[in-house]
């Protein structure tokens, strides 16, 4: 430690160019850490808003909730602590000004996948829905008569409730009686059994059922199963796993550049029975300093401007996520100042004495 | 009270003829408390002599005893241990680290070992030297006689047991060199260490208890009138 930070503070500009890059490619990992976080979310945040642990499909509509289909009928079959039936389809809704690609939820008011009202009140009647809020921010109100794609139906929208997008599409959550109405239009009175899925509350899913033709899936599998969702984080995370292995190189590359610089200055301690130890410690303590410092740099101005993004990019920091990538930059870091280790183990002292 | 003691070594490099006896067969005894000079002409082997009795270089054949511990059996972390306990180097190109201060060369040592001097002997050494006022300047800052004054201060820090210095006297003037000359003979006698110093500057052989000269690998012992 003694070393390398009298070091640090002798050679200010060359150890701050090192915590610069270290800065910025914190700053990138972090940014698109939130980029997938945030990205995520629009999948799955009504999924999660469902505190649920499982969900049972048809087998055949493989993880999908909109190809499955069944009836109340299944839903008595299901032994569950707690369960609820969801329908689900999407459509364009418009209130007259804006149109907006809108998933439909019809579920019951009294079991647990009912959303919390923020603002209005929740549907009572027929053609009554509570709309996600991202529909608010995107100009409808409370009132708003929908008109929707392929039905002549309308919905009202009574209230507004917050995390409620479904595959990035805002949801409009109303009663299993309105969501046929809408579907089935004039053939609902005949379909008023249909539903896509049971969702439910169990501590073992996966002995829900033992009907073959469905299936009772963890509601983790339900969501990386949503489209494109699995595809776009390992997109992202290829992403920040490859950023940080060109931070293990590039420090890896400047330390060894420095630590070639001062070969001679080794071997001059090493002849005076310096150990290897102490001078590779010396090393290692100098890497950890500056990566620990540029990340930490590196979050903050990730916190900064996150803060002045307008709430149009889909950006949503998990802490917990970037103190892991933050701790694992640092220590790609030090990884990339081994290298340098090696070097010192290597030098002879007899050399830089000129003997 | 033996050292320092060689006995039958030889360093030779290369194999065939190209073999290069850079030390022939040398038998060699140094007591505490002794001031010694190894002179002679640049090739002939006295960086070879030195960097052996420093644990540096391996010797082709023979035994290396300091303070009767055989270097020649130990590996080179515990060779590196005796270095530092035992040996104190003041070399020809300067071993100041660039990025601490005077103060701090010392301060390093503290961190690596014990038994250094006592802060008020270092004040004494620093005005021995004439260094007191360069205590918080960096390497780069010193003209090449501090910067060599700083080094002999930063050997003699350590309180070692055998001092090997390499022309220590090089880049300083007349007087800075007696000065440095009486300093290390004070710390000879008073600490009772062994100091080897390799040398050209005949000028200084006064100083000296005994005076060896290497020529062609081959150690001799001088009588002192005829050395200078």
């Amino acid at each position: 430690m003694f070393l390398a930070w009298n070091e640090i503070k002798k050679n200010k500009l060359r150890f701050t160019l090192i915590m610069g890059v270290l800065m910025l490619i914190s700053y990138l990992v972090f940014f698109l850490s939130g980029l997938a976080t945030g990205l995520a979310n629009l999948n799955r945040e009504s999924v999660d808003k469902w505190d649920a642990t499982g969900i049972v499909l048809t087998e055949e509509s493989d993880k999908s909730l909109l190809q499955s289909s069944l009836t109340l009928d299944d839903a008595e079959s299901i032994e569950a602590e707690e369960m609820a039936v969801i329908s689900q389809m999407n459509a364009i809704a418009s209130n007259g000004d804006t149109k907006k690609n809108v998933a439909i939820f019809g579920i019951r008011e009294d079991e647990f996948i009912m959303p919390n009202v923020t603002e209005g009140k929740a549907f009572s009647k027929s053609n009554e829905v509570i709309a996600s809020d991202a529909l608010k921010e995107e100009g409808f109100q409370i009132g708003d008569e929908l008109d929707l794609s392929s039905t002549e139906e309308t919905v009202t929208i009574v209230g507004f409730t917050d995390e409620g997008r479904f595959n990035a599409a805002p949801v409009l959550y109303g009663e299993l009686s309105t969501f046929h109405k809408v579907k089935y239009g004039e053939a609902s009175e005949m379909n008023k059994d249909q539903i896509n899925g049971i969702v439910v509350r169990a501590d073992d899913v996966s002995t829900l059922t033992k009907d073959d033709e469905l299936e009772a899936i963890e509601i983790e599998t339900f969501i990386e199963n949503l489209p494109g969702y699995t595809e776009q984080n390992l997109t992202l995370n290829f992403m920040i796993y490859f950023l940080c292995i060109i931070s293990a190189v590039i420090v890896a590359i400047f330390l060894y550049v420095l630590t070639v610089q001062k070969i001679s200055m080794f071997g001059v301690m090493k002849a005076q029975g310096i150990s290897n130890g102490y001078l590779s410690r010396s090393v290692v303590a100098q890497t950890f300093i500056l990566a620990a410092i540029g990340v930490c740099v590196g979050f903050l101005l990730t916190l900064i401007s996150g803060a002045f993004l307008p709430s149009a990019v889909p950006v949503s920091f998990d802490i917990v996520t970037m103190i892991v990538y933050g701790i694992l930059l640092i220590v790609v870091a030090v990884l990339g100042a081994l290298f340098s280790v090696r070097t010192i183990v290597k030098i002879d002292p007899l050399k830089a004495i000129g003997g | 009270m033996t050292a320092l003691e060689l006995s039958h070594v030889t360093k030779s490099f290369g194999t065939g003829h190209t073999k290069v006896n850079a030390l022939k067969e040398t038998n060699f005894q140094a007591d505490r408390g002794e001031l010694i000079a190894i002179i002679g002409p640049s090739g002939s082997g006295k960086s070879t002599f030195l960097t052996i009795v420093g644990g540096l270089l391996t010797p082709s054949t023979g035994d290396v005893i300091i303070n009767n511990q055989k270097l020649t059996a130990l590996n080179e972390k515990k060779r590196s241990k005796i270095r530092l306990q035992e040996i104190g180097f003041i070399l020809q190109a300067s071993n100041l680290i660039p990025f601490l201060t005077v103060d701090k060369q010392m301060k390093l040592l503290d961190k690596v070992k014990k038994g250094n001097m006592t802060k008020t002997e270092l004040e004494q050494l620093y005005q021995d030297l004439g260094i007191e006022s360069l205590r918080n300047k960096y390497p780069a800052d010193l003209s090449g006689g501090q910067r060599q004054r700083v080094a002999i201060a930063k050997a003699l820090y350590s309180n070692p047991s055998i001092i090997l210095a390499d022309e220590p006297t090089a880049s300083l003037d007349s007087d800075r060199a007696y000065e440095v000359m009486e300093l290390l003979k004070n710390e000879t006698k008073n600490k009772n260490t062994t100091t080897i110093v390799v040398t050209h500057d005949t000028r200084l052989i006064g100083y000296f208890d005994k005076v060896y000269k290497m020529t062609d690998g081959v150690l001799t012992l001088e009588e002192k009138e005829s050395a200078s």
